[in-house]
């Protein structure tokens, strides 16, 4: 059976409608309402580069970094979730100018990518790495990235762990859940190998990336993100309501201390007004 | 109390007629008292109804005029991780009057977030990153003590776009913008939101709002605003890698990471050594 392309057109349109009805209908409970964002060099042999952010719709950049050479990571931004592009122009380049890569990608609130020009300069790719949030309690989260082309293949343990076997250039060993504590990380290739020690502490997220130094392999441990190391159960008792409004009480004791007093002055003035009468009037 | 009719009166001769007289008189100053007593005893009960309607809520006291703090600006996380930053000291928020030192608050023996001893002053949780690294930090404060405006007492009213400072030990300042402003039902807490990983460096103020349960002596709700480190500098991106006098300071830090209380030293060498600045 073939539809009329309209009659396609529409029911796609229906089903993005629907599924976007339904994603909104849904509060993420860990969402504020914005994603994050940060770019990467990590192709050794592509020169420096300028490095723009835009926001679907919006033809001037949200961020751009100049001159981003090798081994170079921007800060997260925080932006409000929605349709991004990540484009590479040499360095120096008119914005105008067509860029050399571009890719696009959607963000969504509460979520973190990092957007890196990876592999080797003649196979510049813009990749997009959705980062992880979601960390098993008490625990760290590692991941690797291998950028180094001075050895093509590389291991990484941590400690006594494999954290990546035989890792080829430009590509990533996915995170993996590890105990908190102060560890050596270990990256050998073929020839060489390099040693650093890092601070896992509880409830963070690291990747680390492997680069070619200037004499040798070097790791470098990205912080992805950090919670408390802790989390405290439930709310906090942050008020004593010295200043809470008070609650309306009943009003029928007031009331009937009113009928009592009306009472009361009632019968007296009766009285009163009887004695006054009766007293000086001779009988 | 029936007025007995006069004829009930005992017939008394004239020679009564002065005792009639004076009980009559002592009759009609008792009712007069009665009468008066009774318009008291309703103007009370006015006053107390009245009262009992109107009089809830205290009068908000005056947002204190507090200038934005100056200083030398913190710098950007760096994006590498174990670079530790200054514990913080102090709070100003501007926008609601806000002044405060910060103290150290730990957890509860049931697990719940300590809250400060005092009212009048903030606290950070010492467990939460500390404001200006890389996620989200946790200051409480209250909103009120049991007679009146706490710490906190109008954080509620903070809008996106305030600006929030947080001083450290070593003076320097860094600078929150406000984004949300959430409330929560303290049953349906959300703890990851609040607490959970976040990317960036930011900060989650906390304080209690909602009806207060007089029975439980406790609010029901909690108001966590949330803001997201100024990075005036969001632009400019760190070289990870550097020369190899970096690298040797890397490996170094390494081993020393497995000495223990590396992190204390790092930071001294941090702040004094001017070399390992340029990292």
């Amino acid at each position: 059976m073939r539809l009329p392309g309209k009659a396609v057109r529409l029911l796609l349109g229906a089903a993005v409608l629907i599924s976007a009805g339904l994603a909104g209908a849904v509060p993420a409970a860990a969402s504020t309402g914005y994603g994050w964002v940060r770019l990467a060099h990590l192709s050794p042999n592509t020169p420096a580069v300028d490095v723009y952010l835009y926001n679907f719709g919006n033809p001037s950049a949200r961020l751009v970094l100049h001159h981003v050479s090798y081994g170079t990571v921007s800060p997260y931004e925080q932006v409000p979730p929605g349709d991004y592009t990540v484009s590479m122009r040499a360095a120096g380049a008119s914005p105008k100018a067509q860029p050399v890569l571009s890719t696009g990608f959607w963000v969504s609130a509460g979520d973190a990518y990092t957007v890196a020009g990876m592999g080797p300069a003649s196979g510049l790719r813009l990749q997009v790495l959705p980062d992880t949030l979601t960390i098993p309690n008490g625990r760290a989260l590692v991941r690797v990235i291998q950028a180094s082309l001075r050895e093509h293949v590389v291991s990484v343990r941590l400690g006594g762990l494999m954290l990546a076997r035989k890792l080829p250039f430009a590509s990533l060993a996915p995170y993996r859940a590890v105990r908190a504590g102060t560890r050596m990380v270990r990256v050998a290739g073929e020839t060489e190998q390099a040693t650093t020690g890092v601070s896992l502490t509880a409830d963070t997220v690291h990747t680390l990336v492997v680069l070619d130094g200037a004499s040798g392999l070097q790791i470098t441990d990205l912080s992805d993100a950090a919670g408390s190391q802790v989390q405290p159960g439930g709310g906090a008792a942050t008020g004593l309501g010295g200043t809470a409004p008070r609650p309306a009480g009943s009003l029928l004791p007031w009331l009937a201390v009113i009928a009592a007093g009306a009472l009361l002055a009632g019968g007296g003035a009766r009285q009163y007004r009887h004695h006054r009468q009766s007293g000086p009037r001779p009988s | 109390m029936p007025a007995l009719p006069a004829a009930t009166l005992p017939a008394g001769g004239r020679h009564r007629a002065g005792g009639r007289h004076r009980s009559h008189r002592r009759a009609a100053i008792i009712a007069a008292w009665v009468l008066a007593g009774g318009l008291a005893v309703t103007a009370a009960g006015a006053a107390g109804l009245a009262l009992s309607r109107g009089g809830g809520t205290p009068a908000r006291p005056a947002v204190a005029r507090v200038p934005a703090p100056a200083g030398p600006a913190a710098a950007i996380p760096w994006p590498s991780a174990g670079r530790p930053v200054a514990r913080p000291v102090a709070l100003t928020i501007p926008a609601i009057g806000v002044r405060t030192p910060l103290v150290r608050l730990g957890l509860t023996p049931a697990g719940a977030l300590q809250v400060p001893a005092s009212p009048a002053v903030a606290g950070w949780y010492d467990r939460s990153p500390r404001p200006g690294a890389t996620g989200s930090a946790i200051i409480a404060g209250h909103i009120d003590s049991l007679s009146g405006p706490g710490v906190f007492f109008r954080l509620s009213s903070l809008r996106p776009g305030d600006r929030v400072y947080v001083r450290r030990a070593d003076g320097t300042l860094a600078e929150f913008r406000v984004t949300t402003v959430r409330s929560y039902l303290k049953a349906s807490f959300p703890t990851a939101a609040v607490y959970g990983p976040a990317p960036s460096p930011q900060l989650r103020l906390i304080t209690c709002g909602g009806a207060f349960d007089q029975a439980l002596g406790s609010y029901l709700s909690n108001v966590v605003v949330y803001a997201t480190a100024i990075s005036g500098s969001a632009a400019r991106p760190i070289r990870l890698r550097g020369s190899g006098r970096l690298r040797t300071s890397h490996r170094r830090r390494g081993l020393r990471a497995l000495r223990g209380s590396w992190r204390l030293r790092a930071a001294r060498r941090l702040r004094f050594s001017p070399r390992l600045r340029l990292i």
